[in-house]
């Protein structure tokens, strides 16, 4: 259980979160069956999500953030989630005057209202919990994502960028945000199209698109809904003073995230990959291969066994297999860029890779589904 | 005879270390419960009594998903 630390301390521990907390009504769900896909719009690639409300159902804000699968809690911390609590009380102080403020934060309506009307979840899942079978009927998050992109890929559609680099992190626009604060920048990566829109290390995201901002999670909900291209007005606080910006998000922007650590890529590994997990080379193991820095050298350190998961280990492919070609490409690639690239592929596609193995290179040909 | 005998016995295996792994959840999801409840300040997976407790008490919520 990721970010089991982070939530111990939330629910239990910590005297600062623990004492603010008692101005709130705290609500765990420990289920996604039956949830209302209107109202609670997060990355449901997450393990920790909250939201910040009134009890008419308006958004003051949302909090948790993640960007991969080791350091789960690497972009949230107690520090961070008491100044969003306490920022949301403010917020509640001066509700209903506000409440016009808030309206965006709630997302556009989605295909269905809950996660169980897809077609690929329809039956497999009840509203409620099985409570015979509590572990075995509960729906995780991630699978409401998965349902999604299958809708696309059933119907022969590209699956469209939200839906794939979805929720990405400012970092993929060169703003990044602290973890220990609300949401100040932390760096502005030089170059990036934030350092161009005037950003600085040390700005208070005040307001972004409109609405108010109180998390890291509060940016990337203003960013995840942007048509691209898009220029967003920001507010910022520098040294005391209100500063007007825009966040210039250029056509493909979310194509830079990295998606590789997310649970519901596994899907995608399925459709694009016939199931392979890989890893770029790097280190000993690229000076073992022979293969220079900027060719193409993922290594296979998975392939997947059951059902249309093992497509790839039935068309011949093998753990420890060195893939030096896919496509014609040679260039190097993240697992993220391979994965991006291989899902452009229509369903049914057989892709000629060359692999490495035991020293000698074999071609096979890889399927998507 | 022999294959058959092979998967057969894989099978019965992944079946018996998925219903470990789901045993094994089980108890976290109970033990979570049982602490998670026990501190009293929070409702634990019931949305409608969140919400009817903040309108009662005028407080906002923060809905944890896990």
């Amino acid at each position: 259980m990721e970010c089991r630390g982070f939530d111990d301390q939330l629910v239990r521990h910590d005297p600062k979160v623990q004492a603010l907390m008692k101005q709130f009504v705290g609500v765990r769900v420990v289920q996604f069956n039956g949830t209302d896909l209107a109202r609670f719009q997060f990355d449901y690639d997450m393990t920790f999500a909250m939201f910040l409300m009134n009890a008419d159902g308006t958004i003051y804000g949302r909090f948790g953030s993640r960007s991969d699968m080791k350091e789960a809690d690497r972009e949230i911390s107690i520090d961070g989630l008491g100044k969003t609590l306490a920022a949301a009380l403010e917020l509640h102080k001066g509700y209903p005057a506000n409440k016009s403020s808030f309206v965006a934060k709630t997302g556009p309506a989605p295909r269905f209202n809950r996660p169980e009307e897809y077609p690929s979840l329809k039956g497999r899942y009840q509203p409620t919990l099985d409570a015979a079978k509590p572990v075995q009927s509960c729906m995780h998050c991630h699978q409401a994502l998965e349902a999604e992109r299958k809708m696309f890929r059933a119907a022969r559609q590209p699956i469209p960028d939200e839906f794939l680099y979805t929720w990405p992190m400012p970092d993929v626009v060169g703003l990044s945000l602290d973890p220990k604060e609300k949401a100040r920048v932390r760096r502005v990566a030089p170059g990036s199209s934030a350092e161009k829109d005037g950003f600085k290390a040390g700005d208070e995201i005040v307001t972004l698109g409109g609405q108010p901002i109180i998390s890291i999670a509060d940016v990337q909900f203003v960013m995840q809904f942007a048509k691209a291209p898009a220029s967003l007005k920001a507010e910022v606080s520098r040294a005391g003073k209100k500063t007007a910006l825009n966040l210039t998000l250029t056509e493909g922007w979310r194509k830079q995230s990295d998606i590789g650590w997310r649970p519901s890529s596994w899907d995608v590994r399925r459709m694009a990959t016939g199931g392979l997990k890989v890893d770029a080379l790097a280190g000993e193991g690229l000076a073992k291969s022979g293969l220079g820095a900027n060719e193409l050298a993922l290594e296979i350190k998975h392939a997947g066994e059951y059902g249309e998961h093992a497509a790839a280990k039935n068309a011949g492919f093998r753990k420890g297999d060195v893939i030096v070609s896919i496509d014609g490409l040679t260039k190097r690639m993240t697992e993220g860029e391979w994965l991006a690239y291989l899902i452009a592929k229509p369903a049914g596609s057989k892709i000629t890779a060359t692999v490495l193995r035991g020293g000698q290179r074999m071609e096979l040909q890889l399927p998507t589904q | 005879m022999l294959n058959r005998f092979i998967l057969l016995t894989g099978l019965l295996l992944a079946s018996a270390g998925a219903t470990n792994a789901a045993e094994n959840r089980l108890e976290r999801v109970q033990k979570d419960r049982t602490e998670v409840t026990a501190g009293g300040l929070w409702v634990y997976n019931d949305l409608d009594q969140g919400f009817a407790e903040a309108r009662r008490t005028g407080k906002p919520l923060a809905i944890v998903f896990r």
